[in-house]
């Protein structure tokens, strides 16, 4: 098939490989496609535009970038302000912002009555003195994890939050927002994986993490991820996201972690582990097991949660314009057969096949008029949690509105009530982002100790 | 000459006074009450492909009645008008699709009532406006409502119709001297000039019906007096 023809072909080679949906196999049996879905809506009708909010980024580092990044693709986002203490930080992203106020202060942001709602990238330790001063100014605030670097600015940050109860407070484990891994928990819930066996996870990506400037000042505030004193280190910047996945699935919380940092291949002074081993113990005999590192980067990062008649791999693309999450479901020889898998598509992972577990499987892409592909915004994990995060957060200031529109301003009770009902969008709240710090800081003190901690199931709650 | 003029002007005032105060006997018996939290406004419907449900939280208004108007447990009301008149306006945007349970259904669904069919940045409140109150029948029993027939309007995406239903209201005789006013009806969309929505889906489309049921429970409870009145 020439190059021109392939390109002409609805569905091509590429597309068919990676798309694993139950049209496709139609396609390739000589089946006829019978929609004519097309994006554009009926004469008459214009699509309406979303309701939109009014944000501010604080912290434009490279994760603050790709945050500011994603929000340009948010229909909800009006990106009205960014936020850094570095001039040449807001210089450098200002072309992805454009209209946006560039502002080296946060606490301007938060005098600006009509920025509702505000994301916060700044380095780990300086989440909370921001996240405090931004519940106490009524903003809604979406707190990049770890939230804090110890358990008890954690709470802090927590207890602040739940008490602010006209504002939204989303702690950044953008997975639990993420389309395939909700749709991924009922499945594995129900027991489609036999008896929980075990939990592994790993991130393995080699990388230096010290950035370099020729301001010292500025390059020892660049590298606080490599100072123990401001940095948990891999078990919590990264771990933390993986910890919290599995605690998910597992549905309990780890009662034990056991961990080992050193240093292998990055001798440059810093005290920070650049390879990282952990053990987290759940109830039942459930241990999940994990492993960091910025010195190999063989097979990259992934989450595997094992069952006694299927395990399954989750993986997040990091690159290239399919970067959403994917899952694969690895069945044991002696374990019964679910009706779909024979019509899933399967790949080959070394010498096990894995079946392609996919939100909206059957559901084809869309296609214009003349059956083109229609490319769409990446629907990545981060897109879905800020996403959700505005339009939670749009929500609950509607309903206050409602309310007093309704019922007159006199009854706060009834008011603080009807806004503790308003359903949220999925999304890790204030209580998953402690909960998720107090697993993350523990291992990481467990590896600094050389030893096992307990967890006790009090120090989860937050009281 | 200038204390005639006085006795004349006392006199007009007094007489204009008993005119006054003879001409609206029943004005210091109306009840004012306004809406409280704990109401609910459900839509149902049905398509194609499966039924539907909406609701809000939030029903905003007041209701203005007569003496013949019952604000207590096994009050004793005789059948027949009672002179009420009542707004009531319901935020557009708060109609929320849902499951069967409860949880919250569909983004899209929503932006597509809301935005598109009920236009709510024009007409950002459903409004109804009562024109007529009628007590059928004396409860049968001490925790029966009162069964009143309704006559009034409802006014959605622009456009007014006249509505008729029976509601049932239950004083619940609490603290707060709490009422409760519910009633069911149905209304069909292109009364409204509503198009029912018909999204097109992977293979086809889905065809909502026509017909929408109204369900709805609307608390009530007597205005407080303003701060400083007698």
């Amino acid at each position: 098939m020439s190059e021109n023809e392939s390109n002409n072909q609805a569905f091509n080679r590429r597309d068919f490989l990676k798309g694993g949906s139950v049209a496709t196999m139609m396609t390739m049996l000589g089946g006829v496609e019978l929609f004519a879905q097309t994006n554009t809506p009926p004469a008459g009708e214009t699509k309406p535009a979303a309701v939109k909010m009014k944000v501010a980024v604080i912290g434009l580092g490279a994760w603050g970038r790709e945050i500011i990044n994603t929000l340009a693709t948010v229909p909800e986002a009006d990106l009205a302000a960014i936020c850094d203490t570095y001039a040449a930080s807001l210089k450098r992203i200002a072309s992805a912002a454009p209209g946006a106020a560039q502002v080296a202060d946060y606490k301007a942001i938060l005098e600006n009555k009509d920025i509702k709602a505000l994301v916060i990238a700044t380095p780990s330790p300086s989440h909370k003195e921001i996240a405090l001063a931004a519940l106490k100014a009524g903003k809604h605030v979406y707190c990049e994890a770890p939230i804090a670097n110890s358990i008890e600015d954690a709470k802090e940050i927590a207890l602040a939050a739940k008490a602010a109860k006209r504002s939204v407070f989303q702690s950044g484990l953008q997975m639990r927002s993420d389309p395939e891994r909700r749709f991924l928990l009922p499945f594995i819930r129900s027991g489609a994986l036999g008896k929980n066996v075990m939990a592994r996870a790993q991130w393995h990506k080699k990388t230096t993490w010290r950035s370099t400037s020729p301001n010292s000042e500025r390059e020892k505030a660049l590298n606080w991820r490599l100072d123990k004193t401001t940095s948990l280190g891999l078990l919590g910047e990264i771990g933390i996201h993986q910890f919290d996945q599995s605690a998910w699935f597992i549905n309990a919380l780890p009662v034990a972690a056991t961990a080992w940092g050193s240093i292998q291949l990055w001798n440059d002074g810093r005290d920070v582990a650049d390879t990282v081993q952990a053990v987290l113990e759940f109830p039942q005999g459930v241990r999940m097991t994990y492993d960091a590192t910025l010195a190999n980067s063989f097979d990259g990062e992934y989450e595997m949660i094992y069952g006694s008649d299927a395990a399954i791999m989750m993986r997040v693309r990091e690159e290239g314009p399919d970067r959403e999450s994917k899952a694969w479901m690895f069945k044991e020889v002696d374990s019964p057969l679910l009706g779909w898998e024979v019509y899933a598509s399967k790949v080959q992972f070394y010498k096990e096949t894995g079946i392609a577990l996919v939100a909206d499987a059957s559901k084809p892409p869309k296609t214009d008029e003349k059956g083109q592909p229609i490319p769409e915004v990446p629907r990545t994990p981060l897109f879905c949690a800020l996403q959700n995060f505005l339009r939670n957060s749009t929500d609950l200031d509607a309903a206050a509105e409602d309310y007093k529109a309704s019922y007159g301003a006199d009854d706060v009770d009834g008011l603080l009530e009807s806004l503790a009902k308003v359903p949220r969008r999925a999304s890790a709240g204030y209580l998953e982002g402690y909960q998720a710090v107090v697993i993350a800081a523990t291992a990481n003190e467990a590896a600094a100790r050389g030893s096992r901690i307990e967890l006790k199931p009090e120090l989860y709650e937050l009281k | 000459m200038k204390k005639l003029k006085n006795q004349l002007l006392i006199a007009a005032i007094l007489t204009f006074g008993v005119v006054a105060s003879t001409s609206s006997p029943g004005a210091d018996q109306m009840t004012t009450f306004t809406a409280r939290s704990g109401s609910k406004m459900r839509l149902e419907g049905t398509s194609n492909i499966h039924d539907w449900q909406v609701e809000s939280p939030f029903i905003g208004g007041m209701l203005e009645a007569g003496p013949n108007f019952p604000t207590a447990p096994d009050q004793a009301v005789t059948p027949g008008k009672v002179e009420a008149k009542a707004d009531v306006f319901i935020q557009v945007r708060s109609l929320k699709s849902i499951e069967k349970d409860g949880r919250p259904y569909s983004d899209a669904m929503d932006t597509i009532m809301n935005e598109e069919k009920l236009k709510a940045k024009e007409y950002p409140r459903i409004i109804y406006h009562l024109t007529d109150l009628v007590l059928k029948e004396t409860p049968k029993s001490k925790d029966a409502p009162y069964v009143f027939d309704t006559k009034g309007e409802l006014a959605l995406a622009g456009v007014t119709n006249k509505i008729s239903m029976t509601v049932n209201v239950t004083p619940l005789g609490d603290a707060d001297k709490k009422i409760k006013i519910s009633g069911t009806t149905s209304v069909k969309m292109t009364d409204f000039k509503i198009e029912p929505p018909a999204p097109k889906i992977a293979l086809g489309f889905i065809k909502t019906g026509d017909d929408v049921k109204v369900i709805f429970d609307w608390m009530l409870a007597p205005k407080k007096a303003a701060a400083g009145a007698k």
